[in-house]
């Protein structure tokens, strides 16, 4: 028997509702989680169409299947994957086809779900533990008789084939999962060479990251143990579909395994310092299903390695593009902002720049994940408006050297940021695309 | 001379305190026992023996039946006492009972007796009530030597901290300033609320700055020191015993570990973070920094004041190493802080020295000059070396030799008697180690490693304990010996011993030499004058086997003495009980030695150092 796949109504809903032009495909994506026994999809998007590059019917293919863009649909996976809150990821594609293309479906999809599985990872700061289920799940659904054939690809190996799986609705599935909150305190010093800056960033990121991994993690005051349940004692809570909600503390040694017994400091030459330094608030949800401690500490612990990885990424993308002559620069990374997610007990969250509107944010929720969400819905409240004065003075207080000479003070509204925010907006997708293409 | 008839076994009358048992008359007994005993058939006569360590209990109607071959249950019992034993026959040698060095033992006999799966059930029942009982009280008695030397209880607390920093390249004058920043930041770190002390081996944590902050209810922070030990698990052979259970025969760990944690996460809602670009030329200096704080805990102590002062002592630490890393930092080359504990001289406490990593102790001497004067301590013998460092009673010794196991013997009862016995550290060498099948040859060169490996743990050498084939060629380099000497199975002596600490450690010895065992028990004076001024074992030889004399107990009155005695010949595994309940590390009287031999004794004289 194959992996059982629960779904929300709602998608159920929402997958019925996408038609196909005749003679064409429509891919999206299914999204959930994980557990050691069965998989739960609360959320399938369809992939957003690529207005850029002429269009679709300007070259003639042969077959509608060799229309879909590979790296369009990796792409905005990934860009999803931003969206999600800790334990809810990417579990795998749909694929909508006319009949008589449904043979050639499997293979289009085993395709895109390496290709979406390869793009994802290699973001990614942490690595899949032994407990992570490497199965992907793909469903192609028969634009005619509407007729679903639901699949799976072990991602962990290229030359596996298609695995039978059982997929079944079921409504409010993860209205009761409970949610763990925590602020996680970041103070990161990272030195850069000039040849290889964005490498550098990402090894100090991924030092960081093994700590937070590696960290001890307590839910409510109480550590986890390895296989303790997390909804012991409260379970009948649970039966009355009341969604809890956890306080999680990491805890950290700052040891590096790594290092050894060395007998002096590492030195590094290099050209410049890049310190990350804040508060960041995560979030994840963990299913109903008898969850393990374990299981939860892991969705926050990968949360907030992820929330960090992606503010920093982004950044990476558009500002530090242009290394100005400055000698000190202070830059605000978005901060995240929750959005309730309709049809389902969770919310899902996006990074807004110091200049955008919470309109900003509801475009993007439209564009990618094909959700009309009311402006009041977009929950601003959990990280401040970056707030200039206080990170200028800690960078004063803790910055080594460098702070005797005083930082000048960067305005919110200094022409250079403006124009990057916009144009992280504005060109979010087809800039990296264009990047990932090279 | 009587020797034992068993195959490679070195009992002999004079020299061991065991008895002698004939063979049987009956032929055909006697070829099973000449069987046992490894020889061949007919090839005992009238006057063979063998010696009551074959038997188990030491009663000879048992037959023989422990065997050094039979590795699982021999047991070299050397007791052969009270009332178990049936009557010797005519003829068997048989010592009296608790015969003089001997204190009776019970335990030995009792345990030999347990380990034979053979036997009268009925009597093995009884036993096995006893054993446990005598086990017990065995154990407290060693439980209470260790905490009668140290009744706190000490809290250590490890953990590592990131050093980092940055020197700009175009000005070398911030540099001090930049590393005196860093560790400001450092110390601001452990003053925060987010720093954790998290127990070992328990599910306590404590925010020793946060209100004292505690995951167990229980342990607030008035609450006396000792309770936190009711919540950490002792490891106990594999398997997991609460120390609750423990309690009863033991007071618990004397450690309580500590590992130090920050918590990343904060309890405050309002969250933001920038990124902060600083462009121009440095250097990136960044070290893990190793952070080992020790609080005696005693009295009134409470949780509270034991975190508060380990908290004081962590920052005190820092700023330690703050000093140290400017003062030898070349440049931008750092030196990693290291610090170690010491326990100095009739002195409980514990006194914490940083050390730059990679400077060996010979080029450290000013240091420890200032230390010693501080202390107030003689300038004759080291105490600041990194070997001097406190080793604390809840590490093993990761090389697997025993330390000090004299230190687990009861003192004999002599009247009158005082205890002159080695200072320091010294590991135990003896047969078979490292590999080296040495049975029969090797007991001098055993005898010389414990020597050696007293001077390594004193500090007065950073030499690794020398191998049979190093302690050959140092005799052939010295000229005392010819090549083929070296891989060779020959014996050495104590003049041997003394030419080998002089090349390889320059170490002097004296040579006390006596024409006759029995003249040993006069050497009372000249002993333990020896260790009361030099305190290193001594290796004694000469015409018979060599042993290593770790101390006296001598009466100035009568005269009586006692020899405390590290036997080489040992063959067995590193067990401690074995090795001091039959008597391989133990009181002797002066019987011990052949009456009739020469002695040859190599006293180590300690170098005036520190």
């Amino acid at each position: 028997m194959g992996r059982g796949y629960t779904a929300e109504e709602c998608v159920e809903k929402y997958l019925t509702s996408l038609s196909a032009a005749a003679g064409s495909c429509v891919t999206g994506l299914l999204i959930g989680q994980s557990s050691a026994q069965k998989d739960f999809v609360v959320l399938a998007v369809k992939t957003p169409h690529r207005e850029s590059e002429g269009s679709p019917g300007g070259r003639r293919v042969s077959s509608p299947l060799d229309d879909i863009d590979e790296e369009w649909v990796a792409e905005h996976a990934r860009q999803v994957s931003r969206m999600l809150p800790g334990g809810v990821s990417v579990l795998g594609l749909f694929l909508i086809t006319p009949p008589d293309l449904s043979k050639e479906a499997q293979n289009t999809l085993k395709k895109l779900i390496f290709a979406v599985d390869k793009y994802i990872c290699k973001s990614r700061l942490w690595d899949l533990s032994e407990d992570d289920v490497t199965d992907r799940v793909t469903l192609h659904i028969c634009s005619k008789t509407r007729k679903a054939v639901c699949k799976t690809f072990d991602v962990k190996d290229p030359k596996c084939s298609a695995k039978p799986a059982d997929w079944r609705y079921q409504s409010g599935i993860s209205f009761s999962w409970p949610v763990l909150n925590c602020s996680v305190r970041v103070d990161l010093q990272i030195p850069v060479t000039d040849s290889s800056s964005e490498k550098c960033i990402k090894d100090g990121l991924r030092r960081w990251a093994k700590q937070i991994e590696a960290g001890l993690c307590l839910i409510n005051g109480r550590q986890t143990s390895d296989d303790s349940e997390l909804l012991s004692g409260s379970r009948k809570n649970v039966k009355t579909s009341q969604q809890l909600t956890f306080r999680a503390q990491i805890l950290v040694s700052e040891e590096d395994p790594g290092a050894g017994q060395r007998c002096s400091a590492v030195v590094q030459a290099c050209s410049r310092s890049v310190s990350v330094r804040g508060t960041v608030h995560c979030r994840a949800y963990i299913h109903s299903n008898k969850p393990r401690t374990r299981h939860a500490a892991q969705a926050i612990k990968r949360d907030v390695v992820d929330t960090v990885s992606n503010r920093v990424e982004m950044l990476l993308e558009d500002l530090l593009l242009n290394e100005g002559g400055n000698d000190s620069e202070q830059q605000d990374l978005p901060r995240r902002v929750f959005a309730p997610l309709s049809g389902s007990g969770l919310t899902v969250c996006d990074y807004m720049f110091p200049d955008e509107t919470p309109a900003d944010v509801a475009e993007r929720f439209k564009e990618l994940l094909d959700w009309d969400s009311a402006e009041g819905d977009i929950d601003t409240s959990m990280e401040a408006p970056a707030c200039r004065s206080a990170p200028v003075l800690e960078a004063e207080d803790r910055c080594g050297d460098e702070a005797s000479q005083p930082v000048p003070p960067v305005s919110p509204t200094e022409p250079v940021k403006k124009q990057n925010s916009t144009q992280y907006y504005a060109g979010m997708l087809s800039s990296n695309v264009n990047k990932a293409a090279e | 001379m009587v020797q034992c008839f068993v195959a490679e076994c070195e009992h002999s009358y004079s020299k061991s305190q065991c008895s002698f048992f004939r063979l049987p008359s009956d032929r055909k007994t006697r070829r099973t026992w000449e069987k046992l005993s490894g020889r061949p058939p007919d090839s005992s006569n009238e006057n063979s023996r063998i010696c009551s360590c074959h038997f188990m209990g030491g009663v000879k109607s048992a037959g023989p039946s422990l065997f050094s071959w039979d590795r699982e249950r021999v047991s070299y019992l050397q007791a052969s006492d009270n009332g178990v034993k049936e009557e010797p026959e005519e003829k068997d040698i048989v010592r009296p009972q608790g015969g003089p060095g001997r204190p009776t033992n019970n335990l030995s006999l009792l345990i030999a007796t347990l380990d034979t799966p053979e036997g009268d059930e009925a009597v093995e029942e009884t036993t096995v009530h006893f054993k446990k009982e005598e086990m017990e009280s065995a154990d407290c008695l060693i439980a209470k030597m260790v905490h009668t030397e140290n009744n706190s209880l000490i809290f250590r607390l490890r953990g590592v901290l990131e050093f980092s920093c940055q020197l700009d390249s175009s000005n070398e004058t911030q540099g001090q300033s930049a590393i005196s920043k860093s560790f400001q930041t450092l110390r601001t770190r452990v003053s925060s609320e987010s720093l954790v002390f998290s127990v070992c081996s328990s599910p306590v944590l404590l925010w020793p700055n946060k209100s004292f902050h505690s995951t167990v209810e229980n342990l607030t922070e008035g609450a006396p020191y000792r309770d936190i030990q009711q919540y950490i698990e002792v490891e106990d052979g594999g398997s997991k015993k609460s120390s609750k259970k423990k309690d009863k025969k033991d007071t618990g760990p004397s450690v309580v570990n500590l590992k130090l944690l920050l918590e990343v996460t904060e309890s405050g809602d309002s969250a933001s973070l920038s990124l902060c670009t600083v462009t121009k030329p440095q250097h990136s200096l960044k070290m893990p920094v190793c952070v080992d704080c020790v609080f005696s805990a005693s009295g009134q102590d409470t949780l509270g004041s034991v975190c508060s002062g380990l908290v004081g002592s962590l920052c005190n630490q820092l700023s330690d190493m703050e000093e140290v890393v400017l003062k030898y930092r070349k440049s931008t080359s750092l030196l990693v802080p290291q610090p170690f504990h010491f326990q100095l001289p009739e002195s409980a406490g514990l006194v914490t020295v940083i050390y730059p990593a990679g400077v060996p102790d010979s080029q450290l001497l000013a240091v420890r000059e200032e230390l010693h004067e501080k202390y107030g301590l003689p300038s004759d013998r080291p105490c600041f070396r990194r070997a001097n460092a406190f080793h604390f009673p809840d590490e093993a010794y990761k090389d697997g030799y025993l330390r000090n196991p004299h230190t687990h013997l009861n003192t004999p009862n002599v009247e009158d008697a005082k205890l002159y016995v080695v200072k320091g550290v010294y590991s135990y060498h003896h047969y078979m180690q490292d590999r080296v099948d040495d049975n029969g040859w090797g007991c001098a060169y055993r005898s010389l490693q414990t020597i050696c490996s007293w001077f390594q743990q004193q500090g007065y050498t950073d030499r690794a304990v020398p191998t049979h084939t190093e302690i050959q060629q140092a005799l052939v380099d010295v000229g005392d010996k010819e090549p083929p000497f070296v891989g060779s199975r020959q014996w050495i002596g104590s003049i041997e011993v003394q030419a080998v600490l002089n090349q390889l450690l320059g170490v002097t010895s004296k040579i006390l030499f006596v024409s006759r065992g029995s003249e040993l028990a006069s050497k009372g004076r000249e002993l333990a004058n020896h260790f009361d001024t030099m305190g290193t074992p001594i290796m004694i030889g000469g015409g018979v086997l060599a042993h290593t004399i770790l101390g006296v107990a001598w009466s100035e009155i009568s005269g009586q003495i006692r020899f405390l005695i590290l036997d080489p010949h040992y063959t067995g595994g590193e067990d401690l009980q074995t090795i001091t309940e039959k008597g391989w590390c133990g009181w002797k009287g002066p019987e011990f030695w052949d009456q009739n031999a020469y002695y040859n004794l190599c006293l180590p004289q300690i170098p005036k150092t520190i």
